[in-house]
Parts: structure tokens; sequence; C-alpha cells
């Protein structure tokens, strides 16, 4: 019996060691590198815009509330808890005490009132900072104590207490302003085009389960690059340890040599999808106009369009065929109602015929004897879209459909999408698309500039269109979940059933680590890999051999 | 003489200078998209914020009220801000401008030891196979368009420099050898060969003399061409230094820091050339 002790005592004692070895210490030897696609346009949390300064918002950046980007629940942050008022205009906050930010002042209510009245300064056209404006007036900040503070808005926000997730706390009277920060990490350093160094914010107020201080990672290196076949080869080569996102075909290529580096989360929130030009003062015949606001004719288009094979052959099965406006990946706000899209170019071409198209000589003619060709337009360099395009091109090839591709460079598409309306169709992507319907609203109020098949429209130009926006209104105004809900399923549906965009698919998630990463959970929302940095380490095996 | 020639030197600069600045406006202002930005279609930002931005672009629009606003905060110091770097031009160019002249000196010198050291021995032997084996290495990177040779150069992990020194060298090897292979057919110099002159002496006493002023003009031509080269090599290696600057502003309509790159540029360039210009003519000018 002594003996059986013994032997068990002794493993014991060695993995109490090597657990020993997993300390704070140990984890703190690590340094994270990965690549920013672009250079990061500001530091400033209030003011970020681009994808790279997101990314480092993300991570420097310490916010009441935070969503937990595995569960999708919001988790409470630097407030200990919050009230969101009835009318949904109010919003009350309890702040954690004894915090400061990296460089050691004090964090408070007046912080938050000030980065607040910051954020809503009209003149600072933050993105994050409109997405709180639902009415005019002004936002009114109140600080009941130092660690209370209730902030009323002119009118109701729906998801209000969701929105903070996006906003970084700013100090009123650091010196360095927005550069001391109450996220995990802090920057460091700035190479512009080359580096951003962050380094572990002293001050960082979390501790995990067993009372070590986070983060555990010394710091994070982050290099701009915006080339992917770089970034792929730099990650072959050790030199960096993560792709947050990574193409399907690179995904594949590792995958074959070494599973274990690749993680494919599933379908996430980015769609790809198509729309026809339906701009009354386009500068397009008018009778392609006249087929590009058919719900007929678009219905027909996007049931002649194989999505299964899309997903399958241009993406290799890292995507899944899209089902509407949403993702399933948004647990809470996809309608489970709607329908998978059933691919029949049969039906479609019956469709057609019913509206007066016919076929001659295996080419389709509308009722007027005119050939229908038109030509799609995407942006050049993004391999994934032109194959897509082409895929289309072959689709509707089928039902006597002549399409043209066309890529252009981004600002010239951006042209003919947002000033001269010269174009019949677009194929484009959404990325880093936000999980409430209310991020938006200016893509599906008629009268949004956003509202791409169809911008600023004075009045709403067709009937479905006043009822998205009367639904849209409706669910923004509510601070009832089931209200909003019910209201946003019914836009779902109608966005479906009238196609003014055709969704296509939704991209998995897919991601790269090397395996000296540890704590890697991938999700579908962004950040997909980092999105919690706090608990990632480096190398802690190899950090301890080390004499 | 010399002060009058500098003088009139200095004039052609900044004027080539300026003028190329203004086409440079001008043709950013023409391409497609000028006017554009990508946050135009961030579906967070509501009207108001839409409207700010398209003012913001809109006033570049008459682009010599823009180019006559830059010309005149430029002679202040102040060469405005990058449309897409949110950042002072004068800024960015000071942080990348170290790396860029690095690059092209290095490439320049390997460029240049390259071609002066095979294009004298290919003069001096005079064989047939060592000529061809040197042609046709010349030739072949000389087919090499610079997106190629930069990927190789990622894929190989090779110095970025020697990339750029691949892409000058072909041409820098083919004006050499060819200048000092004519400078070697000289009566003189065949002569001074047949007679068992010292051939170091023959090179610095009689060839030299003779091609150096056309190898100084080659110097000048070869730095607008390492340049050229550095800009991709820059883009594709994902250096942070001036040629990866005008990429990106080229991409992004970014009209003030493409503007100010395209007056350093031609200033860099010019003022490389005038200098091959100014020694040539001193050496050329001296008694034999």
């Amino acid at each position: 019996m002594t003996k059986l002790t013994s032997t068990r005592v002794l493993p014991n004692l060695v993995l109490c060691l090597c657990l020993g070895l997993l300390t704070p210490s140990a984890f703190a030897q690590g340094e994270l590198r990965f690549c920013l696609r672009s250079e990061p346009k500001t530091f400033d949390p209030l003011q970020v815009e681009d994808d790279a300064s997101v990314a480092i918002r993300y991570l420097t950046g310490g916010t009441l509330v935070r969503m937990n980007r595995q569960s999708q629940v919001l988790e409470p942050e630097l407030a200990q808890s919050w009230k969101v008022s009835k009318d949904g205009k109010q919003i009350t906050f309890k702040l954690r005490s004894g915090i400061s930010f990296s460089d050691g002042t004090p964090f408070s209510a007046e912080d938050v009132a000030y980065t607040v009245q910051r954020l809503m300064d009209p003149s600072l056209h933050s993105p994050t900072g409109d997405a709180f404006r639902s009415g005019p007036g002004k936002v009114d900040t109140k600080i009941l104590s130092a660690s209370q503070i209730s902030i009323t808005f002119p009118a109701p926000v729906a998801g209000l207490d969701r929105q903070f997730d996006q906003v970084a706390l700013i100090s009123q009277h650091s010196p360095k302003k927005e550069m001391a920060v109450l996220g995990p990490f802090m920057v460091a350093d700035y190479k512009p085009g080359a580096t951003v160094l962050l380094k572990r914010n002293p001050n960082y107020w979390k501790t995990d389960e067993q009372g070590r201080k986070l983060p555990y990672l010394d710091s994070i290196r982050l290099d701009i690059q915006p080339n992917r076949d770089i970034e792929m080869l730099r990650f072959k080569r050790n030199e960096i340890d993560l792709i947050n996102s990574l193409d399907s075909e690179y995904f594949d290529k590792l995958a074959s040599g070494s599973p274990q580096l690749v993680h494919d989360a599933g379908a996430s929130l980015d769609s790809e999808q198509m729309w026809f030009n339906q701009v009354a003062k386009a500068p397009l015949p008018g009778y392609k106009k006249a087929w590009f606001r058919s719900t007929a004719f678009r219905r027909a288009i996007s049931d002649a369009i194989n999505r299964d094979d899309l997903a399958r052959v241009v993406f290799r099965g890292h995507a899944q065929p899209a089902l509407g406006p949403f993702s399933p990946a948004n647990r809470f706000w996809f309608d489970a109602k709607l329908k998978p899209p059933v691919y029949s170019p049969d039906a479609s071409l019956k469709a057609l015929q019913r509206e007066g198209f016919h076929l001659d000589n295996g080419t389709l003619k509308d009722a007027g004897g005119n050939v229908v060709v038109f030509s799609i337009i995407t942006n050049s360099g993004n391999k994934y879209r032109e194959r897509m395009a082409t895929m289309i091109q072959e689709d509707l090839q089928k039902i006597g459909i002549q399409v043209n591709v066309v890529t252009l460079d981004f600002p010239s598409l951006l042209e003919r999408m947002t000033q001269t309306f010269d174009y019949e169709a677009i194929l484009l992507g959404l990325s880093n698309v936000g999980l409430d319907p209310n991020e938006e609203m200016n893509v599906w109020l008629s009268s949004s500039e956003n509202h791409q098949w169809n911008p600023q429209e004075k009045t709403p130009e067709t009937a479905w269109e006043a009822e998205i926006d009367r639904l849209m209104r409706l669910q923004s105004a509510s601070s009832d979940p089931k209200k909003r809900k019910e209201a946003f399923d019914r836009v779902q549906e109608i966005v479906v059933e009238q196609a003014p965009f055709i969704f296509l698919v939704n991209r998995n998630a897919l991601s790269a680590s090397s395996s000296s990463v540890h704590g890697l959970s991938p999700v579908i929302l962004a950040p997909q890999t980092y999105w919690n940095a706090e608990r990632l380490s480096v190398g802690v095996i190899e950090a301890q051999s080390r004499p | 003489m010399l002060g009058r020639k500098i003088a009139r030197h200095g004039v052609a600069i900044i004027g080539t200078a300026l003028l190329g600045g203004l086409l440079s406006a001008t043709m950013v202002r023409l391409a497609p998209g000028f006017d554009t930005d990508e946050a135009q279609i961030d579906s967070h930002l509501n009207s108001e914020s839409l409207r700010a931005l398209r003012e913001s672009r809109s006033q570049q629009n008459n682009i010599l009220v823009f180019y006559l606003q830059s010309l005149k905060r430029a002679s202040q110091g102040d060469l405005g801000s990058s449309l897409t770097l949110h950042q002072p031009v004068s800024k960015l160019l000071r942080e990348r401008a170290p790396l860029t002249l690095r690059l092209i000196g290095v490439a320049l010198l390997l460029s240049w030891g390259a071609a002066m050291t095979l294009a004298l021995s290919a003069a001096f032997l005079r064989l047939y196979s060592y000529d061809a084996l040197a042609t046709v290495i010349s030739g072949i990177l000389l087919c090499l368009p610079a997106a190629v040779v930069g990927l190789l150069s990622v894929l190989w992990n090779t110095p970025a420099a020697l990339a750029v020194a691949a892409l000058v060298f072909p041409r820098d090897f083919r004006y050499a050898r060819n200048l000092l292979g004519r400078a070697y057919s000289l009566p003189h110099i065949i002569t001074a060969r047949a007679k068992g002159l010292h051939e170091l002496r023959i090179l610095f006493w009689h060839v030299i003399p003779v091609a150096g002023p056309q190898l100084l003009a080659l110097a000048g031509v070869s730095v607008s061409l390492a340049i050229g080269a550095a800009i991709p090599i820059e883009a594709l290696c994902g250096l942070a230094g001036v040629g990866q600057l005008a990429w990106q502003a080229a991409l992004a309509r970014d009209l003030p820091l493409l503007v100010n790159i395209t007056v350093l540029v031609t200033l860099v360039t010019l003022l490389a050339n005038t200098a091959a210009d100014l020694i040539g003519s001193m050496v050329g000018s001296q008694p034999a």
C-alpha cells in the first residue's frame, strides 16, 4: 500500500513540477508573430475604420463589455454590470475599481464620459460613433459616482449594450492620450510599412483562474504584409506563428502535409454576393433596366446558379451555400425558416419564359427580341471572385444567357458602384460582418447611400423596399430582442424573395497556427484566432529548456 | 564657366521636377476611381460622415488649384498629408528614405561591380566563348520581368538588393562592354598592346579616358534604373521603403503622396544624371 502510494507520489511530484514550470514566467517568454494585411491608419481607437486598426484596437483596447467570440454572449469587462433602460435610450454601467491605464493613470467614470463624448462628436465622423447615432440630438453622460455612469442617447439604440464591444476607452487625463490603454497589450513600437510591436500592458487588470496575471504573452509582433503568398511563405519558414484568415487553396496545401497546423471553424459571417444595377439614372438601355428591376428575372438568375459547385470548386469545400443575408453562424439572428437554395436551371428557364423571355437557337431573348447579355464586374486580384464569376458565366450559359466577366481595380469598381452607376452586375463580398442587424441599417434602408442596388431613394421605389424600411426601423426602435428578431426574420425572407442581393456562399473561417502557439481556439467571429489573445502563449516548453 | 553650367542644370532640374509633379498629379486625377475611398462602403458610416468623406476627396478635384496650393505649402516646408495613411508626407518620406537609399546604393555597387568586371574581362580577353557566356547571362536577366525577379528573391530568401542589382546589371553590362570594347579597338590602344605596354597602364591611361565620360553618364542612368527597379521589388518583398510607398499610393490614388514621391524621384534621378554630366565634362575637358 505504501509502495503504491509512493509510486503515485513521484509522478505527481514530477507533474506538479512540470505544471509549476508552466507559470506566468514561462508564458511570459513568448512573442506571438503574425501579419496585418495593411498599414494601420490610426492608433486612435475612436477613429478606427480599417481592418489593421481594428486588430490593434482589439488587442490594446479595454472595453466596458466584450462579446465572447466563442459563445457569442456579452460578458462584463471593465463594467462589472450594466442596465439598459426599457426605452433603449439609456445605459448605466457599474465600473470595476482600482484599475489603471497602461501608463499608470487611474481609470474612472470620467474616462468613460470623456470617451463617449469624444466618440459622439459629429466632427470626428467615427464609424464606431455613427453606429450609436439613431436620431438627432446630443448624448448625455452623467457620472453618478467614481465607478458608476449613465449614458443617455437622444433616441433608442438597438442592441445598445452590444455596441460597447467596439468602444475602447481612452483616458481623459493621461499625457499619452489614446496611447494609454486598458487592454492586455500596448503599442510599444511602430515602424511604418514594416512592424507594429505590442508589449504586455503591465497594469492589465485581469488574472486567470489560478490568479496569474494576464496576458501570458510578453509581446505580439505584427508584420505589415499585404501579400498573402508571402505571408504563407513566411509561415512555412516559421517567421510568423499564425495566419488569422487563410485562403482555402493554402489551407488544403498546408493540410496535406501538416493537418494539425490548420483550423476550419466552419461557416463564418462573411458572405459573397452579386447584385444587379437597379438605379433609375444608370447609363443602361431601358430594356436592361427592366430586366434588372424584375423580381422574376433576379430570382431566375439566383435559381440558375449552382451554389454547391461554387462552394465545392472555388472554395474547395471550405464554404457553404448562402441561404440569405445572415449566415447560419449568426446563431441568434439567422432566420431558421429560410430554405436552402435549390439549383434548378430548368425551373429558372421556365420562370423566365413566363415573363416573356424565349430561347432562340440556344440564346435567351426578351419579349422585345433583345439578346440577354450582361457583364459582371468584380475586383481584380481576388482569384476566388474571378473564379466564381467564371462559374456563374458557365451556369447562366446553360439557360442561354451570355455573361461577360470584367475585373477592375477596387477604386475603379467603387467609382462605378457609387458615383457613375455604370455597371450591370457586381460580384463582391462582405467581410467582418457584425452580429447585430442594426450594423447593416445603412445597407437595408432605401434612403441610405450603401443601399447598393439602388442607393439614396427619395422614397422607397418598391413596396417591398418600403416594407424592409419599416421593419428595419421597427427592430431598431425596439429594445425587445424577440420583437426585433421577428422583424428582422421578415426582412431576411423579403430579401430572399426579392433577391436584390443574390447571396452565393458563406466562406468558412480558416486559419493556421504553428504548433508552438498554445491556447488557440479558432472561432468564426473576427478576430478568429486571437480573440483570446490574453490567454495565448508561445513556445513554453522550448523556453523552459533554455539555460 | 562651371558655375554657370551648374546654375543652368539647377534651373533645369527644378523646372523638370515641378513639371513631373504636375504631370503625375494630372495622371492620378484622371485615373478612374480617383475620388473614391473604401470607407464609402463601410455600412457603419452614416450619411453625414459619408458626405464629409466625399468633401475631403473633392477638394482635390481641380488639379491646378491643388498643385498650386501644394507648391505654396511645400515652399513653407509642408508637403501635405497622405489620404490613405493619414500621416504627414514629409514624415513618411523621412522614415522610409534611408531603407530605399541603402537598397539602391548596395544594388548599384553590386551591379556595377559585376558589370564592370565582366565587361572589362570580356574586352580584355576578347574570347568569343567568354563574351557569349556573359551576353547570355545578361540577356536572360534582361528578359526577366521585375515581378519575377522579386518573387524569386522572396522564394529563395535572398537580399532585395541582389534582386535590384539583377535588374540593373544587364543594362550596365551591355553598355559598359560596348564602350570598353570600342575603346580597346582604337588603333593607338591596339598599337600600345602590340608594343607590350602593361595592361593596367593601358587601362588607366588610354581606355578609361576614352570611355570614362560615357561610363559616368551610364552611372547616372543606372540610378534611375535602380529607382525604377526598387519600386516593384520593395512592394513584392514587403520592404518599407519609398518604393513600397509609391506602389501603395498609386493603387489607392493617394494624390499628395504620389505627387511628392514623383518630385522626389525626379530630383534624385536628375541630380544623379547632372552629377555624372558635370564630372564627365570636367574629366573630358582635362588635357590628355
